[in-house]
């Protein structure tokens, strides 16, 4: 063997090992974004992979795809990054709250795991990590309303700043979303 | 030592460093703590590791009539990934997907405290 070839192979298994790290982090991340980039850092990888497969045996079948990866990747990440939903303290209390029953349950059924008062014991007993977001949001209250009252206040300023063509509008939407976070 | 194997030499050194860019990609993300962090190991093969592979192919091929095209798959990628990594750590920061303690100096956080005090400045961005 050359030293080409041990060029060749030691790279191959550089690469392929760096795959298989991205691939637990994909499997293991805790959010989104881990996840995104490390499909990202995958997807370079196979057009590593191409690329170093072209300088060895010398054709130029894949550079195509290499160009491609470049863009690929950055939508990917640009599409997914506007749908990330805000990790709030209360979520991640849920969460370890729920690790800790887990524990609880899997360790020791002797001790009960301490409930806290806002909580009703039945459903909180139930509850495990891949739903806790769901009872999250269902106690939380609707998030996204937030981002309406701003927008309404935006219509409202317009509203009352220019001729008021409907001014009954705007006040009972924002009557309805006050009375439904009450 | 004739100009052939001094090149395939230099291929093979530009290879390996490559591949060892993907190495580091692959262990950061394993071992890092946070989101940010991981990005900053998760940059390794997009520019420099993808250079020493665009070089180590373009030795090879010995000509010169794929270089532009290598250069260009090299050149998007350069600018493409600052902005998936603006997006992303972007995104992470607001939804705060990292470690505060980990952090040496939160330069953003003074500068975001400032904007949600003042009336009348959109913290979102508006679609």
């Amino acid at each position: 063997m050359t030293m080409l070839d041990w060029a060749y192979w030691i790279t191959q298994f550089f690469l392929a090992l760096g795959a298989l790290c991205a691939v637990y982090r994909v499997y293991k991340g805790p959010s989104v974004l881990d996840r995104v980039i490390s499909v990202d850092v995958i997807l370079i990888i196979v057009g590593s992979v191409m690329l170093v497969d072209m300088a060895y045996h010398r054709h130029t079948d894949f550079i195509l795809f290499v160009v491609v990866t470049a863009v690929i990747g950055f939508l990917g990440a640009v599409a997914i990054a506007r749908y990330v939903v805000v990790r709030t303290p209360e979520s991640e209390d849920t969460v370890r709250q729920a690790e800790a029953q887990a524990a609880a349950l899997s360790g020791g059924a002797a001790d009960e795991p301490e409930i806290p008062a806002g909580q009703s014991p039945a459903g909180s007993a139930q509850e495990d990590e891949s739903t806790s977001w769901f009872a999250a949001l269902a106690r939380s209250g609707f998030a996204p309303k937030r981002k309406n009252d701003a927008e309404h206040d935006a219509a409202a300023e317009a509203d009352s700043a220019g001729s008021t063509s409907e001014p009954g509008i705007p006040h009972p939407r924002r009557d309805t979303s006050e009375g439904g976070s009450a | 030592m004739t100009l052939d194997t001094f090149l395939d030499g230099t291929a093979a050194v530009f290879m390996v460093v490559g591949g060892l860019m993907s190495l580091a990609a692959g262990i950061g993300l394993l071992r890092f703590p946070d989101l940010h962090s991981r990005m900053h190991a998760a940059t390794k093969p997009q520019v420099l590791g993808l250079l020493m592979l665009v070089l180590a192919a373009a030795i090879m091929w010995r000509s010169w009539a794929w270089v532009p095209i290598a250069i260009l798959a090299w050149g998007l990628m350069l600018l493409t990934a600052p902005v998936s990594a603006h997006v992303v750590g972007r995104a992470g920061y607001r939804t705060k997907h990292m470690r505060a303690d980990l952090l040496a100096d939160d330069e953003l956080a003074a500068a975001v405290d400032r904007l949600s005090r003042q009336r009348g400045i959109r913290r979102e961005v508006k679609d």
